[in-house]
């Protein structure tokens, strides 16, 4: 939960954003294949990612690096299933 | 009829154990050969290569791997490259490896590849060191692939698969930003299959790209990225030679 009371961190969405970005791709999940995108004062993420746990704990370290901002969440996670018909290349 | 199934980008770690094996399960049934278009693991690492193993061995189709950029950032791709192996799989870099179906004989030629964009917005080798060599390396993986395919050339096969993580088309990329194209992909890698021939190019690594391309040669490109089939794999079915 975010500190109402904090006063709000310094620096630009926009860095913020990009400090994120470096975070998820240099932290345990290795994550580059999030896009995040401001949309006025909130902040987007989609993309497809392996599992509902690095879901999880990519929503969870964007509203902490992104206190004070709304996040909103389109991610999706990885398909498992077996094709159920190849495709034909004549 | 060959019957091709690829996917890309499945990024296993330990929690992913699994998931994918009861799909790959059915692999007997629809395909005659498994194709891995790299980023297998997360970070590299030889325990989340251990994982990719597991989820692989043993299958009753053979299995054919290149490595991404993920594999890579641990700094240990031989060690990854040698689990996949001690898992059955043939694990290319610049080299080919021919597995059977029956009487059908399945060539693979395999790079990881590497970035630097696509004619006309490109990067060229010139300037700083870091630059050329950025440019140099991608060429060394072209180089490769090429030299793998003509090595196929050889080996009498009834199909020949070049086999990637990086694009070798943009056609596949689109969806993600233009801007980042230069880092997913090099009209290199397409100039080699062209000039040295093959008959399907697949691919991973463009996460929100597209699944289908071609080069300018003709041949038919495939985004196997799993985010971007939505599923375990996809098949493509491959006519054989004629009799």
């Amino acid at each position: 939960m975010t500190d109402a009371a904090a006063p709000p961190p310094e620096g630009g969405l926009d860095y913020r954003v990009a400090h994120l970005a470096e975070r998820l791709a240099a932290g345990r999940l290795g994550e580059l294949g999030v896009r995040l995108e401001t949309r006025g004062d909130a902040v987007l993420l989609t993309g497809t990612v392996p599992s509902t746990e690095c879901r999880d704990e990519i929503l969870r370290l964007a509203r902490e690096e992104l206190a004070h901002h709304p996040v909103h969440s389109d991610l999706l996670v990885a398909g498992t299933s077996s094709p159920d018909h190849g495709e034909d290349l004549t | 009829m060959i019957r091709v199934a690829a996917v890309g980008d499945i990024h296993m770690g330990p929690e992913s154990q699994g998931t994918l094996r009861p799909s790959f399960e059915t692999l007997p049934d629809c395909a005659d050969v498994l194709l891995l278009a790299g980023d297998l693991t997360r970070h590299g690492t030889p325990e989340e290569a251990a994982v990719v193993a597991r989820e692989i061995k043993d299958l009753g189709v053979p299995v054919v791997a290149v490595l991404g950029n993920h594999d890579h950032h641990d700094e240990r791709p031989e060690e990854v490259t040698a689990i996949l192996r001690e898992a059955g799989a043939h694990v290319l870099e610049g080299q080919a490896a021919v597995v059977t179906a029956g009487d059908a004989r399945i060539g693979v030629a395999g790079t990881k590849g590497f970035g630097g964009g696509f004619v006309g917005r490109c990067a060229g080798e010139f300037g700083e060191p870091l630059m050329k060599e950025f440019v140099r390396y991608t060429r060394r993986c072209a180089d490769g692939l090429h030299g793998a395919l003509k090595d196929l050339d050889q080996w009498d096969c009834d199909v020949r698969i070049a086999l990637t993580h990086f694009s070798p088309v943009p056609d596949t990329l689109a969806g993600e930003p233009p801007e980042i194209y230069p880092f997913l992909g090099s009209y290199l890698l397409a100039e080699a299959i062209d000039t040295a021939g093959a008959d399907l190019a697949v691919h991973g690594h463009a996460h929100a790209g597209t699944e289908h391309g071609m080069t300018s040669g003709g041949v038919r490109v495939r985004n196997v990225a799993q985010p971007v089939i939505g599923q375990a794999f996809h098949v493509y079915n491959l006519p054989g030679r004629p009799d």
